[in-house]
This record gives C-alpha cells, structure tokens and sequence, in this order.
C-alpha cells in the first residue's frame, strides 16, 4: 500500500534534513503507528504520504487515491467558531467526492452519531468531534486512512471509543491504517506494527519489541 | 420616491448588492480575510479612475483593476506566506496610489468623490445593466464553487485531499469579490464596502446557526440594512454608504445586547429550578 524508499526531505531543499535516508513499507490492511519525539518528522512524514509535501531526494509511492484523512482537531477549523453543524460538514464533503447521500448516513451510523446531525461542530465534545472527523475520512470507504494524534486532547472514555473504531474499521474492513501517535499505550495495544522516528529516521518494530525496547527501559 | 428613475436604478442594484455581498463576505469573514475586502475596495477606487480617465464604464474598469489586485493578493500569499498583511499592505498601496495620482494629475473631467462616500443618484441604466451581467456571472460561479469554498475554508487539506484544486479556486474567489466590490463602489463607496461585506455576516454569526442558515440570516439583515439605508438616506439627504454602516453596527449593537439579554434570563430561570 505504502513503498517509501530512500526519502530525504528538507522545507529549504538542502540539509539540515527534516527526514533522511527514510525507508517505509506498508502492506495492505496492517495499522502502523508513527511514534517519535516532537520535532521527529511525524507529521511532515504524514504531509509526504498525504501528497501535501514533494520529497526532496527519494521516492513515495502511495498505492491508492481513495485516502481518508484525519488532522488534529486543533488544526481543524472546529474550535474558532465556524458556523457549520456535524451534517454540513459531512454532506459538502461527500458532495466534493460525488458521493451518494446514503453515504452519509452510513457514517453517521458508524460513529453513533446519527441523533446530533444538526449540532453544531463547535458545540461537541472534543471526542465527538474527533470521531466526526474520523466519520468524514471515511467517506467513501478509503482503501487508507492517515490520522495526526487522534487521541489528543480528548478524555479516556472517548479515546476508548476511537480506538475500538479505529481496531473496528481495520479487523472488519481491511482498511490499512497509519497513525502518528503520541499516546504511545495505545500505539502499542492497537497496533500491527510501529515506526519509530528519530532523528529524521525510522525503523519498524513489533508492538511487543517496541514495548521491550523503549517503554519498559522508560 | 421610487417614481424617479435613479431610485429605480439605487434600489435594483442595492437588492442585488445586498444578497451578493454576505454571499462573499462569509467565506472573508470565516478565512480571517475581512480586511481583504478593505484593500480590494481602495483597488477598485483606482480601476474607477482609471476609467473615468481614459472615457470607460467605471464600474467595468472598477471590476477589471480590482480582479487584477484580487489575483495578485493570491499570487503574493506565496511569497509572503508568514508575513500576509504585507500583501494587504502591498495593493492598498498599489489602489491608493493609482487613484491619488490619477486624481491629483487634474485630467479627470468627473468628480471622483461620489465613489469614495456612494451616491443614489449615480447609478445610470448602464451601470445597472452591468451590475446585472456581473451578479448574473457571480451567481453562477458561486453556485458551481460552492462546496469547494465552503471545504477551502473550512479544511483546506481535506479539501485537497478530495480532489479540490485549491489554487485555482482562490483565484476564481479573488475575482468573485472583485465583481461584486465593482458593484458596490457605486452605491456604498469605498470608504464602507469592507464594513457591509462583513458586518451582515458577523451579526447573522451571533445566532449560533450552522453555515447555510448563518448565510441566509447574513442576507436577511444585509437586504434590512441596505434598503432601509438607501430610503433613510433619500430623506436625510445624506450619502447612502456612511449611513447603512450605521445601520449595520446598531442592529449588530440590537443582536448582541439581544442575546447576552436572553442568556441572563435562560441562567436566572435555570437558577431558580
């Protein structure tokens, strides 16, 4: 699904490099987690796959265009006011991907959501939201689905609730999933596997030997 | 008063002023753009000199400077990606200082002050059919975008990512409100079209409405506002702008004061169960 090879990116297009000498292979239906201090690369990572950003050396190959994606809520426009209810903003997605309406509605379903459709984004819970967001990438039932922190900001019963989503749309229908992930718990409990970044390069791990290797060592 | 042709004309072009600009104005207000209205407007004082200088329609010359001025704002976000008030800064001086020398230079043989405060009597049947062509065309664009502008300025990327080509419908926008700030320099002037661009929309935003509601309050009170200020301003005697910029702040005073009103009552009844 996901083929990066040998990718080096810089916002100046020249050293000090963001990302260097990256490899990433992702294989239909897996959920990786992206884990790495701040300042890692993570989201520029994200950006690259997404598309967002052009590498400067290497190579990103991205096997499908049907890609849902999920931004941290605080870059959403969500918090600042905008006037907009949970159905708008999924109905005008699904109109820019000439979607059918039932589609809608089926997300609505999925998420638990469908009661609150004329509320406002602004006046959900910040778990609500976030699973709104979720609802929206999944839109159209994307082969992938590329999520910023989805648990941040957001109290222990919602974050359960994401999570056994999330777990739910990757068991029952195969949907590959890549999570840059700060809550590192969950990342290992939910995850087939975890690239770990550090210093602007990754290394793939099982849960368990990340686990072993960087939790329990603190 | 409505026997007169020029009332005529000022009421025409003020109903589809009025329903056009919050059609606009929104999508500035909600991208924290609101102040790009104010520069485009100084922009399209300069196309009125400019064509007023050289015999044209002023408001068709207004239309072509100001779609310039808008494309060179997106042109320049680029460039100027963590210092954007700098763009801002950029074309109010390239507007302004096309229409100060234009005006200084004595070569104009109308009097420019009518664009700068509004004016009933200066919409000709010309100008009205202009208006008319330039808000058919605008609907139709914002009919068509409509979507696409509401994800850009909603969630840019997730827009992007559904296939939007952002770029370009930024610069489709940019001559969206090109088109309809040339409407408005004729009735309101420059000196009010950013105020009437946003004010309807900031009012109708107290309501706590979803997008489409908050749109079609945004129209109500821009269609209260406009046509109240045109007949008010007939019988004062005064310039139509200044006077619907009034307006338009003292029924945002009656909306906000309307509202902190009735949520001190809603607390004191829930206090008191």
């Amino acid at each position: 699904m996901i083929d990066v090879q040998n990718l080096f990116f810089s916002y100046t297009d020249a050293p000090p490099w963001v990302l260097k000498s990256l490899d990433l292979l992702v294989q239909k239906g897996e959920y990786i987690s992206v884990v790495g201090d701040n300042g890692s690369g993570k989201s520029t990572l994200m950006r690259l796959l997404l598309g967002f950003l052009r590498p400067t050396r290497g190579h990103v190959h991205v096997g499908t265009k049907n890609i849902g994606y999920v931004p941290q809520r605080r870059d959403a426009m969500i918090d600042h006011g905008f006037p907009i209810t949970l159905k708008e903003s999924l109905t005008a997605y699904r109109r820019l991907k000439s979607l059918s309406a039932e589609s809608v509605s089926d997300v609505l379903n999925l998420i638990r959501m469908d009661q609150m459709s004329d509320h406002l984004m602004g006046n959900l819970s910040g778990g609500q939201q976030q699973k709104v967001l979720i609802g929206r990438a999944l839109l159209g039932r994307p082969d992938l689905l590329i999520l910023d922190e989805p648990s941040t900001g957001i109290d222990q019963a919602s974050q359960k609730e994401i999570y056994a989503l999330l777990l739910d749309i990757s068991k029952k229908i195969g949907t590959t999933i890549v999570s840059v992930e700060h809550n590192l718990e969950a990342a290992v409990t939910n995850s087939t596997k975890i690239y770990h970044l550090h210093g602007g390069s990754g290394h793939m791990c099982s849960p368990e030997q990340y686990r072993d290797e960087y939790l329990t060592k603190g | 008063m409505f026997q007169y042709q020029f009332m005529q004309n000022a009421l025409i072009a003020s109903l589809i002023i009025a329903v056009l600009s919050p059609c606009i104005g929104i999508f500035l207000v909600l991208r924290r753009q609101a102040m790009i209205g104010d520069a485009l407007s100084h922009a399209s004082l300069a196309g009125v000199t400019l064509g007023l200088l050289y015999g044209q329609n002023p408001v068709l010359s207004a239309f072509l400077f100001t779609a310039v001025s808008g494309a060179l704002i997106e042109y320049l976000r680029a460039t100027f990606r963590r210092f954007s008030e700098l763009i801002l800064a950029i074309v109010l001086a390239l507007g302004v200082g096309t229409a100060i020398t234009v005006i200084s230079s004595g070569r104009l043989t109308t009097n420019a002050d009518q664009f700068l405060f509004g004016s009933i009597l200066t919409v000709t049947t010309l100008d009205l059919y202009m208006i008319i062509g330039l808000a058919f065309l605008s609907f139709i664009m914002l009919t068509l975008l409509y979507n696409q502008l509401l994800y850009i300025t909603y969630d840019s990327d997730a827009a992007q990512l559904a296939g939007v080509r952002v770029r370009l419908i930024n610069y489709a926008f940019a001559v969206l409100v090109a088109s309809v700030v040339s409407m408005m320099i004729r009735i309101v002037g420059v000196m009010v079209i950013s105020t009437l661009l946003t004010l309807p929309v900031a009012t109708a935003m107290q309501l706590g409405k979803g997008f489409k509601k908050t749109l079609l309050w945004s129209i109500v009170f821009s269609v209260i506002e406009l046509i109240a200020g045109l007949i008010l301003a007939f019988y004062l005697n005064v310039a139509p702008g200044g006077f619907t910029a009034l307006l338009a702040v003292f029924v945002l005073m009656v909306v906000l004061i309307g509202k902190r009103v009735l949520a001190n009552r809603q607390r004191r009844k829930a206090e008191s169960v």
